[in-house]
């Protein structure tokens, strides 16, 4: 039932019965976020402990411990509390998610309960192992949804929050001709997840040089056009063709 | 049939509109009621929007951004529960000890776990204090030995003790959080910092003991210990169970065994916080004052009882907690 999905994605179905899909954060933005949100938790430190020095300088003997022993559990705080505070009061976010446009939800795209929060922060303890999250990275990169151990104690998703904007209709230039047209089926036979991929490849052509368009396309013709028996004389023009084909979309007049 | 750009002239500007809604960052239940169901309704509007983009295949970006527009809103709109003042005292009050005798068993394996090495660790030190050099080095234990020669019955300066709660705070409750977290790895982690915890403190208190100062430690701890050492078992008891989930699933998956577990898991691990979060403040101020001894001891009888008493007693026939 389940096909594997072309980008790293979590369906959720939600109260309104439309199923949607979040996009999954990867190991790579996350370990930035998370560095923002070490930085600001420095900072923290840091303002506190010039809090704390100028208190010292300004008065009485006692007050250096009372500066010294908030300092430590202010540390604490910092050290555990951080991202369970922020997460309760930012619905799943802290300032780096934030900045990097990242939400923990959990699995079925609910908020998250306070319980949650805790569990998959307190859980870093042990995703942080033996150094630099390194076990966690490596928990991550063998889930299919990214999670790392917190995460799945808790039941939680870090998802991606990065709006899409609304493309030009696709364009194939220069237009498909007849000829060209002529030698493939009136309606070639793909699946709507390869409809998918080819329309994601095509939109991305001027991203790519030329030799990594050839590359990416030679590992797709061949397939279809053996599946189908046809031939072709270019692999990227031929998955033009095949998209124009089995959409009727792709040129100005009929877009 | 509809085309791809009639479709796109008819529902932009709706589209437009919950974008630009959903731009501030204030959380949506702090604005304008009219905006609230404003953004109501574009979301179920866009939702079916997104299923017909889907059905007619208008094409891969169109639904694209629906989605990612649809699960911002949706985000936005299935907001968390908020805080409330009921629910803590309810935990406090019945949840948490309910939820303690319901894990008698686990919370019994782990006070042995925790308690035989220390008994083993304090004992062995005693007969020969060499020992407490197989655990701690011996600079460590000579300065806890000093530490502990003075006694209390001069006090301590506010200063000294609140900057010593600080560091209660952050080593303790530290220490309690890592005997739970490292559970997940089957247990092991859990059980290997219970049993490091248990020697280190058990040749500690040997160690002081063989010194000549037994009666300043034991009498320094008695306040804060029934909470504090209560506590870091009950986290690595949560540890174990942690552990134990991802052994026995009873049939489900080890992360659906793990699910189940976690609501039970997080009862433990808030509860025992907050224990360590009253013994940090009696460990600061009131274990290191110049309180005589016999108060000390006294208190100490009289919280332990007290804690039992809530162990087994509190919250029995209350509802347990939706």
């Amino acid at each position: 039932m389940r096909q594997p999905a072309l980008d790293t994605i979590a369906v959720v179905e939600t109260p309104e019965h439309v199923r949607f899909s979040f996009e999954l954060a990867g190991p790579a933005r996350r370990i930035a976020a998370y560095t923002l949100d070490l930085l600001v938790r420095a900072l923290l430190m840091a303002l506190f402990a010039v809090a704390g020095a100028l208190g010292g300088l300004a008065g009485a003997e006692g007050l250096s411990g009372v500066g010294a022993g908030l300092w430590l559990a202010l540390g604490f705080a910092v050290e555990w509390g951080y991202f369970v505070l922020l997460e309760s009061l930012m619905n799943g976010q802290s300032v780096g998610k934030r900045a990097m446009r990242l939400r923990v939800v959990t699995v079925d795209g609910r908020p998250l309960s306070f319980a949650q929060i805790v569990l998959r922060n307190l859980l870093r303890a042990t995703d942080v192992l033996p150094v630099f999250y390194a076990l966690g990275v490596l928990v991550m990169a063998q889930d299919r949804v990214f999670r790392r151990l917190g995460d799945m104690v808790a039941g939680t998703l870090v998802i991606s929050e990065q709006s899409k904007k609304l493309e030009e209709p696709l364009v194939i230039t220069p237009a498909p001709t007849p000829r060209e047209l002529y030698e493939l089926p009136q309606r070639p036979e793909l699946a709507p997840k390869e409809l998918e991929a080819i329309e994601r490849f095509l939109r991305r052509l001027n991203l790519y040089s030329g030799a990594r368009e050839l590359e990416l396309a030679e590992m797709v013709a061949p397939l279809l056009a053996r599946r189908m028996g046809l031939r072709y004389s270019h692999p990227v023009r031929f998955l033009a063709l095949l998209y124009h084909r089995a959409t009727r979309r792709g040129t100005r007049a009929n877009s | 049939m509809q085309t791809r750009d009639e479709f796109v002239a008819q529902r932009q500007a709706r589209w437009d509109e919950l974008e630009r809604l959903l731009l501030p960052d204030t959380p949506l239940y702090r604005r304008e009621p009219r905006v609230i169901s404003r953004v109501g309704a574009l979301y179920r509007a866009l939702c079916s929007d997104l299923m017909r983009a889907r059905s007619l295949d208008f094409g891969q970006d169109i639904s694209d951004h629906l989605n990612a527009l649809a699960s911002r809103a949706h985000n936005a709109l299935y907001g968390p529960r908020p805080f409330s003042l009921r629910a803590v005292s309810h935990f406090l009050s019945a949840g948490f000890p309910q939820t303690l005798r319901r894990n008698w068993r686990t919370l019994a394996i782990a006070h042995l776990v925790f308690y035989l090495p220390l008994v083993i660790a304090c004992a062995a030190t005693m007969v020969d204090r060499r020992f407490a050099l197989n655990i701690l080095s011996p600079s460590v234990l000579e300065s806890m030995a000093s530490a502990y020669s003075e006694g209390f019955d001069a006090g301590r300066d506010g200063g000294v003790d609140s900057a010593m709660t600080g560091f209660y705070v952050y080593n303790n409750v530290g220490i309690a959080f890592r005997c739970f977290a490292t559970g997940v790895l089957f247990g092991v982690g859990s059980l290997f910092f219970m049993l490091y915890n248990g020697l280190t403190i058990g040749a500690t208190l040997g160690y002081v003991s063989v010194s000549g100062h037994g009666m300043n430690i034991f009498t320094f701890i008695c306040g804060h210990g029934p909470f504090e050492l209560t506590a870091i078992v009950i986290s690595g008891a949560a540890g174990l169970k942690m552990g134990y989930a991802l052994v026995a699933t009873h049939g489900a998956t080890r992360l659906g065994s793990l699910k189940a577990n976690a609501p039970e898991l997080a009862e433990l691990i808030l509860g025992a916080a907050t224990m360590l979060l009253i013994a940090a403040l009696i460990e600061g101020f009131w274990s290191p004052s110049s309180v005589p001894p016999p108060i000390k001891w006294a208190f100490s009888a009289a919280a332990s009882l007290g804690l039992l008493a809530y162990v087994i007693f509190a919250g029995r026939g209350s509802q347990r907690a939706a």
